[in-house]
């Protein structure tokens, strides 16, 4: 399990100001979950992120996977960022096989690993092509791929579709729910569509900005009915879904929309 | 049936291609430019016959072509100054891949170490920043009272012209390096060394590979002041020894076949550029 336990993260701004980025953030992701965080720009998502990647230490609180406390970046914790990060210089399969080169599996072994995680993102035929013949949602599943290959025990995922067009968005989402149904994974997501966050997460976490914190969970079963069913009509015409989408984002707004009225009451 | 029919010759039908475009380049990005280049070197063949030819230009300042080419011919049958063209061309070619394979050996190293350890930088940093714009030929007398006449003085001569370049291009390259694509590879478990081999070193050297071709070009140009060094050999020396006599068409010679070597490197960089890195621009 991973346990974020009060959290909390302060830059300083490039005019000396500190900004609170993160305030007392506690988060639990369980086996066979996907955590989505959902929240506006600024509001902290990848700060908590970097956080649990190990990219960023914090300024309190802690954060554990299985009991062991995270520190600095591993392959126990596979990352998919927003902008794709192939190297240009190596094939799609080295490039997915690369994690798998740093912990010295053999050639032979990588290439048989990487056309098996190339198959599952439905990309087989083009293990020998470079990134930059490849669209962005290709890259995108390239970079999935890649996150698998090491075998972590979460996926950690910046708005991996952010950059998308909403077709191929759509089509990443089933792609990732499937991988997900299949390998099992612990997912934590990053994304500020509440359609998404409530499509793709067993749970739904909605942050708030200045300072950024978490200020509601939600438990959502849309992607187990969907992995079950797979009829994306039916869930995003049920009530409850729509129910949800409303109730979301009046939180969502509503920090923004207390600040705004704070300021005109000032002026 | 017809339609489909028609629209299958028609790719297969090499006569009746398709019009094949691509996306408008910004900036020259591949566009030919050898004819133009092709066009403006005859241009200026001409107007050197044409200046020579008219007497527009005392033929001691300017020699013909016609002359130049007969002087080239008899330095290449007779040599010059009592060498073989081949011994003043390949003493001058040793110095310059000397001085190369010694600059590029400690430049590329140091420039990638300031660009990752603050050390290198703190310590390294102020000695090139200091040196580097200063002229060779500033630095020239010191090298002789130090290192003598010798190759020595000539090669270390130009192994610091061409070190800076190289230095501050591999230093160039380690800054380019996004910090999402390290952050990439740590989180897919690479090691330090790992880091440094497979994403620092290939990342920095499209930017390595420019500070070798701008190197090797300042190498050409250091080659008249190393050689002014008391040598008896190389093409910089047959220059300079040409022109005590006030022989131009033999300095013409020697320019010439500098400006020659010095283009086929710059061309042989870019093919090597092409190969090793081919993804340049693309990602
Ligand atoms: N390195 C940094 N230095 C200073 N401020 C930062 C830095 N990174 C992020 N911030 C600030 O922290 C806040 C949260 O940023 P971030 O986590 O990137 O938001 P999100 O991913 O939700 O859009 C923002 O106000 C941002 O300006
Ligand atoms: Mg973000």
């Amino acid at each position: 399990m991973l346990q974020v336990r009060n959290a909390s993260v302060f830059f300083s701004a490039r005019d000396g100001r500190v900004v609170h980025a993160l305030d007392r953030a506690s988060l639990d992701i369980d086996a066979n979950s996907i955590v989505v965080a959902l929240g506006a720009s600024g509001c902290g998502k990848s700060t908590l992120l970097n956080a649990i990647a190990g990219f960023l230490p914090l300024s309190e609180g802690s954060i554990t996977l299985d009991g062991q406390p995270v520190a600095s970046p591993g392959a126990d914790r596979g990352v998919v960022f927003q902008k794709d990060t192939l190297l240009p210089w190596s094939s799609v399969a080295d490039n997915v096989a690369l994690g798998l080169r740093f912990a010295g599996v053999p050639g032979r072994e990588r290439r048989e690993r990487a056309e098996e995680l190339l198959g599952l993102v439905g990309l087989e035929s083009f293990a020998d092509a470079f990134p930059h013949e490849l669209s962005g949602g290709m890259r995108q599943r390239v970079g999935i791929a890649r996150a698998l290959a090491t075998d972590p025990k979460i996926l950690l995922m910046d708005e991996p579709f952010g950059a998308l067009d909403s077709l191929t968005r759509e089509q990443m989402q089933e792609l990732l729910i499937d991988v997900w149904a299949r390998t099992g994974k612990r997912i934590f997501f990053i994304t500020h569509s509440i359609e998404e966050a409530l499509f793709l997460g067993t749970t739904v976490v909605v942050m708030s900005p200045r300072p950024g914190r978490i200020v509601a969970h939600f438990d959502v079963d849309f992607v187990r009915r969907f992995a079950a069913e797979r009829d994306v009509r039916a869930i995003l015409s049920a009530p409850e879904f729509a129910d949800l989408y409303d109730e979301i984002r009046s939180l969502v707004h509503r920090p923004q929309a207390e600040a705004e009225s704070r300021r005109m009451v000032l002026q | 049936m017809t339609d489909l029919a028609r629209s299958g010759s028609r790719t297969s039908d090499p006569a009746d291609r398709p019009k094949i475009v691509r996306l408008h380049p910004f900036g020259l990005d591949g566009a030919r430019t050898g004819p133009i280049s092709l066009a403006t070197a005859l241009l200026l063949l001409a107007a050197w016959f044409l200046a020579t030819h008219f007497r527009l230009v005392p033929p001691l300042f300017l020699p013909t072509p016609q002359e130049v080419a007969t002087q080239f011919l008899a330095v290449v049958e007779d040599g010059y100054a009592g060498a073989t063209l081949w011994e003043h061309l390949s003493a001058s070619l040793f110095r310059i891949f000397s001085a190369a394979v010694i600059a590029a050996s400690l430049g590329i190293p140091l420039g990638l170490a300031m660009g990752l350890n603050r050390w290198a930088k703190g310590v390294f940093d102020t000695p090139i920043e200091f040196y580097w714009p200063l002229p060779p030929l500033a630095y020239l007398p010191l090298m002789i009272i130090w290192l003598g006449i010798g190759e020595v003085s000539k090669i270390v001569l130009l192994t610091l012209a061409m070190f800076a370049p190289v230095c501050l291009s591999a230093q160039a390259g380690v800054r380019s390096l996004p910090i999402e694509r390290v952050n990439a590879a740590l989180s897919l478990g690479a090691g330090r060394w790992q880091l440094f081999r497979t994403i620092v070193l290939p990342s920095a050297l499209p930017e390595i590979l420019t500070g070798l071709r701008i190197g090797i070009g300042v190498g050409w140009s250091t080659l008249v002041a190393a050689e002014l060094i008391a040598a008896t050999r190389g093409i910089g020396f047959m220059i300079m020894s040409a022109s005590h006599f006030l022989a131009t068409d033999v300095v013409f010679v020697g320019i010439g076949i500098i400006a020659a070597f010095a283009f086929a490197f710059s061309y042989g960089m870019r093919l090597l550029e092409a190969w090793l890195v081919p993804w340049k621009g693309k990602s």
